[in-house]
This record gives C-alpha cells, sequence and structure tokens, in this order.
C-alpha cells in the first residue's frame, strides 16, 4: 500500500518556533516540514538540543508553534484555546513519556482510566476499557497495584496503556526507553511493534539511534532542521521480521 | 468531569496526606468551635436577661417617674388617675415608693415601701396569696394597713403567720392585711422584698407630697407608643419649662435595650471568633499553595492527558472546600461539646441552635472557596509544558 492512499495524520509546514530569553530570540526549529500518514511508525531522531523535545511538544498539543502551520488529524491547532487543545489532546493523542509520569497515588487502573475521566465517561466503561487496556499490554494481573509496586518496565507499560486507553490516533512517545534497561526497553520497543503492526500510528522521539532502527521511518533532527533520506525509511516487511521472537 | 468525580478526587488526595489535612484543618476547627461555643454561651445569657425582663412585668407598660419636687413639679393621685381616660390605657396605678424600717418583734430590716391603689394588682400583677388586697377605703381613711412580700415575711416572721400580726414601719404600728405572691428576681428589685401600704398612708409616712411614680398599663401593645406621645404631651402641660421634672419609660422599649445589648455582645463574640475563622482559611490556602506547588507534575501529567483548566481549577477548589468544611463540621461537634460542659462548669445556660450550625458550616465552606480559588486558579494557569518538566 503506498502512503498516498492513506490518510495523512500529522501536516506540518514551514514550522518555526522561537523562544525568548531576555531580548534575545532564539530559533529552536526552522521551517520544519513533517508528515505523517495513518499506520506509519516514524522515529525522530536527533542528539539533545536539536529541537526534538520542542517538536514533540508542538505534535503533542502541550505548545504552540510560533508562526507555520500544523494540521492534526485535519484540523489546524494553530489558534485553539487551551481548553480546545486539551480536548485535542484527550482525543487524539496518546503519551508515553520517558518519566513514565504515572499518578504515585492511584492505582494502574485508575491511572489508565484518567484520560477516560476527562473525556466525561461514566464509570462502568472507563473501566471496561481500561481493562482492555491493561490486558492488551499484558498486566491484566497487576491492575490493583500502585506503580511503586511495579517494575520499570511494568511502569511503562501502564503508560502505554494509558496511552492506548482513549484509542487515539496518535501515540506519541518521548525516549519510551529512557528510563530503563535494555532489555525491558526491548521488550517495550517490541510491545510498540506490535502495536504498529495492529495498525497503529506511532511517533517515536529518540537521541539513541538503535532505538530509532526499530521504526518503520526515520527522521533526523539536528540544530532545528529537520532532515530525511530514503535511507531512513525501511519497508514494513523488514521492520517487522526484525522483532525478536517470543514477545 | 462531573462534580462527584471531583469529590471523589479531593477525598482521595486528603486521604493520602492525612496528617497536612488535619493539621490545615485544625484552624478552622478551632475557629468554628470557638464560634459556637461563644455564640451559644452569649445565646444562652441573653435568654437569661430576657426572661428576667419578661419578669418584670407585661410588655405593655408605661412608667412614669417623677423625679421633680415641690408644688408645681408634682402630681397629686388624682391627677395621675386622670390619666386613664387616655384611649387605649387600661389601667394607671400611682405609687409613692420609698424606704422604711420594718420591725417586727426584735426583727428589723429595710425595705422599699410602695403607697399604692387598688390598681396596682391589676397593672402591675402582683397578687396576693393570703388575706386581703389595698383598698380604696383604705386610701379614704388612710388606714395603716400592710402587704407584704414573701421574702418579707419569711425574714420577719420566720415560720410564724405573719396575717393579723402589727409590723412597724418606722415607729408607725401597721396591721399585716395580706401576703403578696412570690414573683421572682426583676431588675426593678423583687416584689418579694416590698412592703405595700395605701397611697394616702404612705405620702404621710415617707412625707412625699404627690406621686413619685405612676405605672399605665396598654391594652394593645402596638399602641403604646401613640399612648406614650399623649402622655408625655399631658405631663408638659402639666410640667412646663420643666421637662427633666419626669421620666416615661417604655417596658417594650426597654425590653428591646436589652435585647440589642445582647444582641451587640453577641456578634461582637461572634465576629472576634470570625477573625480566627479567617486565620484558618489563610492556613487552609498555605497549605494548598504548597500543595500545588507539590503537584505541579501532577497537574502538568492531568493536562497532558486532557483535563481542561475548568478540571483542574474545580479539583483544587473542592480539596480546599472539602478540608474547610470538614475542619468545620468537626468544629462544630467539638464546639456543641465544649457549650455543653462550659453550661454544666459554670452554670450558665447555653444554646446551639441549628441556624447556628448551618450559618457556621456554610461560612466554613465559604472560606474555603474564597480562600482556594487563588491556588487553584494558579494550578489550572500551569502551562502543561512547564508543568510536566517540573520536579
Amino acid at each position: 500500500m503506498s502512503r498516498a492512499d492513506r490518510a495523512k495524520l500529522i501536516e506540518i509546514e514551514k514550522l518555526v518556533k522561537t523562544y525568548r530569553m531576555g531580548q534575545e530570540s532564539m530559533n529552536v526549529l526552522h521551517d520544519v516540514d513533517l508528515t505523517v500518514y495513518q499506520g506509519e511508525f516514524v522515529a525522530i531522531v536527533g542528539p539533545s538540543g536539536s529541537g526534538k523535545s520542542t517538536m514533540m511538544n508542538i505534535i503533542g498539543c502541550l505548545d504552540i508553534a510560533s508562526s507555520g502551520s500544523y494540521k492534526l488529524d485535519g484540523v489546524e491547532v494553530k489558534g485553539q484555546s487551551d481548553n480546545k487543545l486539551a480536548a485535542i489532546r484527550n482525543q487524539k493523542i496518546g503519551f508515553i513519556f520517558q518519566g513514565f509520569q504515572l499518578l504515585p497515588k492511584l492505582t494502574a487502573i485508575e491511572n489508565v482510566e484518567l484520560p477516560l475521566i476527562y473525556r466525561g465517561l461514566a464509570g462502568r466503561e472507563r473501566r471496561a476499557r481500561a481493562e482492555e487496556a491493561l490486558r492488551t499490554v499484558g498486566l491484566d494481573d497487576r491492575m490493583h497495584h500502585r506503580p511503586s509496586e511495579l517494575s520499570g518496565g511494568q511502569q511503562q507499560r501502564v503508560a502505554i496503556a494509558r496511552a492506548l486507553a482513549g484509542e487515539p490516533p496518535i501515540l506519541l512517545a518521548d525516549e519510551p526507553t529512557g528510563a530503563l534497561d535494555t532489555r525491558t526497553g526491548q521488550e517495550v520497543l517490541a510491545l510498540m511493534e506490535n502495536l504498529h503492526r495492529n495498525g497503529h500510528t506511532i511517533v517515536l522521539i529518540t537521541h539513541d539511534m538503535e532505538v530509532a532502527e526499530r521504526a518503520e521511518r526515520i527522521v533526523r533532527m539536528k540544530d532545528g532542521v529537520l532532515t530525511e533520506d530514503d535511507s531512513g525509511r525501511r519497508n514494513r516487511r523488514e521492520a517487522v521480521a526484525s522483532i525478536p521472537n517470543g514477545v | 468531569m462531573k462534580l462527584s468525580q471531583a469529590f471523589r478526587m479531593a477525598f482521595k488526595s486528603i486521604w493520602a496526606n492525612k496528617l497536612r489535612t488535619a493539621l490545615s484543618m485544625l484552624g478552622m476547627l478551632i475557629g468554628v468551635a470557638t464560634v459556637i461555643a461563644l455564640v451559644s454561651m452569649s445565646e444562652g445569657s441573653s435568654r437569661q436577661v430576657q426572661s428576667q425582663v419578661e419578669s418584670l412585668g407585661a410588655a405593655n407598660m408605661l412608667q412614669v417617674t417623677i423625679t421633680g419636687r415641690g408644688l408645681t413639679t408634682s402630681l397629686t393621685k388624682e391627677e395621675a388617675l386622670e390619666f386613664a381616660d387616655i384611649p387605649n390605657v387600661e389601667g394607671v396605678s400611682p405609687i409613692v415608693n420609698g424606704n422604711a424600717t420594718v420591725k417586727y418583734g426584735t426583727t428589723s430590716e429595710s425595705y422599699t415601701v410602695e403607697g399604692i391603689t387598688p390598681e396596682y394588682e391589676s397593672v402591675r400583677e402582683v397578687g396576693f396569696v393570703k388575706g386581703r388586697y389595698i383598698v380604696d377605703l383604705d386610701n379614704v381613711n388612710y388606714s395603716k394597713v400592710a402587704l407584704i412580700g414573701a421574702n418579707v415575711a419569711t425574714t420577719l416572721f420566720e415560720s410564724e403567720d405573719p396575717l393579723g400580726k402589727t409590723i412597724q414601719l418606722n415607729g408607725n404600728r401597721y396591721l399585716i392585711v395580706g401576703i403578696l405572691q412570690t414573683k421572682g428576681d426583676s431588675i426593678n428589685g423583687s416584689a418579694d422584698d416590698k412592703v405595700l401600704i395605701p397611697l394616702t398612708t404612705a405620702e404621710r409616712l415617707l412625707q412625699s407630697n404627690g406621686v413619685r411614680s405612676i405605672y399605665l398599663k396598654v391594652d394593645d401593645m402596638d399602641k403604646s407608643e401613640q399612648v406614650q406621645a399623649l402622655l408625655e404631651a399631658r405631663l408638659s402641660a402639666k410640667f412646663q419649662n420643666a421637662t427633666n421634672a419626669y421620666r416615661v419609660i417604655n417596658q417594650q422599649e426597654a425590653m428591646e435595650t436589652v435585647g440589642s445589648i445582647t444582641q451587640t455582645m453577641t456578634s461582637m463574640m461572634a465576629g472576634i471568633a470570625l477573625i480566627s475563622l479567617v486565620v484558618g482559611g489563610i492556613g487552609i490556602m498555605n497549605i494548598m499553595l504548597v500543595s500545588v506547588t507539590e503537584r505541579t507534575r501532577e497537574i502538568g501529567i492531568r493536562k497532558s492527558l486532557g483535563a481542561k483548566r475548568r478540571d483542574i481549577l474545580l479539583q483544587f477548589l473542592v480539596e480546599a472546600i472539602t478540608i474547610s468544611g470538614l475542619g468545620g463540621a468537626f468544629g462544630i461537634a467539638i464546639g456543641y461539646i465544649a457549650s455543653r460542659i462550659i453550661g454544666i462548669v459554670m452554670s450558665t445556660e447555653t444554646a446551639v441552635s441549628l441556624d447556628m450550625v448551618w450559618e457556621a458550616f456554610a461560612f466554613s465552606a465559604g472560606v474555603g472557596v474564597i480562600f482556594g480559588i487563588f491556588p487553584a486558579n494558579k494550578a489550572a494557569r500551569l502551562r502543561p509544558v512547564d508543568a510536566l518538566r517540573h520536579d
């Protein structure tokens, strides 16, 4: 299936982000263009200070670009109110953060329920959906444990379940393996590949080329400029074949 | 997000920080307990005062006190009785009063002596239990007869029957013809400690020219001001250029004055206690601000998951209200217990009214809203990017 046949989920054109630091203004992103299609697994890779975190904040609607256009699922994000942005985050994006960002006082299932609470779902449906999401990541036996009672890998899986629970069109992962040891990192990546195979669109942000290699498509970020060479693109079959056995 | 969800969240967070919540509740709790205890005390004492004033006599009474001396500044009994034709006046009771040494056998004591007419019984509502009352004939004949109060009887006669006995008032012999009923304490001195004799006899005994005070009973309480105005007009016609020769006291007014004094006392006490509620509110605000800073990352996470400003605002506001409301509820309970203990220990009357409880609770919840708005708003306005990066 060619890319053109699929819907464009993310359409970024001439995006500029400028931070004001006292008198000086600093350009973090220069005229960035990026299009992500439905069902893609894209890695944005770059060293620290390259602007990839800013990129992720803007894609995740946590921050707003200074100029340029960003359409998410066909909707222009720029110029939306805070409340509207909150609603977009809730409906369209599933965040997977580096530090898991789970609420320590809530159990796994309560954490997974959070986005559904803000969506206004009733208790029973919320619970059912959260259970389903936890089952997907293989944590159905740990639902009522607090994050402190779970291993790092399990915590990240809870975070992934939380991202999945609202069934958003895009999963946005920021260094998902950053706080994990190599083996659990591999497990989490395998889980993400699995999700990708099941049709989820994933945008992965990392500084680690090895992690980025697991994606289907790689874009590089350096000094606020985004480049993409065809060598970064692997075909889908290859990507699937690289999944370790037994995960 | 629904309100019930917000309350559930608030309780969860409060339960997770039990000690801190309890400490920040303390200010509110002490404030409300103080309000309840103080107000219940003053409410109780105001009820006591109220009942004392009521025992003074009926509320529908006007009292004229003659303070002047000499011919033109005094009022004769006949002139006083003429006030009876003022509309709505039910009865007039002129009185000559003073002190006299009362002696029986070897016991002697100083008592208030009042020279009265038979109207005294109905106007002042002082009845008798034994013998007879002063009658008109006693006044005509200048009879030396006396009615004595219950306390006078027990002091002078102990267990003896005073009826038919003779006592000496400033050396003059008087026959006891009746005993007054017990009325209890009142601000004007107790009727139980009085000796009543005929008005004409009293004028001689106390060497008084004319009456000293006049009580008027008004048949309709709403008309008492009207009657008072007419009465004052008559008095000023009589005492020309000497307006301070007499004074008209409205019993109703006196009661209202006493009522307003206790009211002022109550609200003053409540006001002082309210200050402690405000202090308690500031304590809660403090804790909430700390809580917002401490939970900045939580706010960031919630916002990244789709919490709107309103959701965060509601969460923190409900938490503040819950803390202050719980503090208020515990304060009410402790204040109630304290007021009961104070009542027993100091053997005074205390009264906790349901209104007061509601007001205290509503006020404490209101304090939560007022002092919770600022921290909650601070939390709601955090930018998700900054909040997520916070650690």
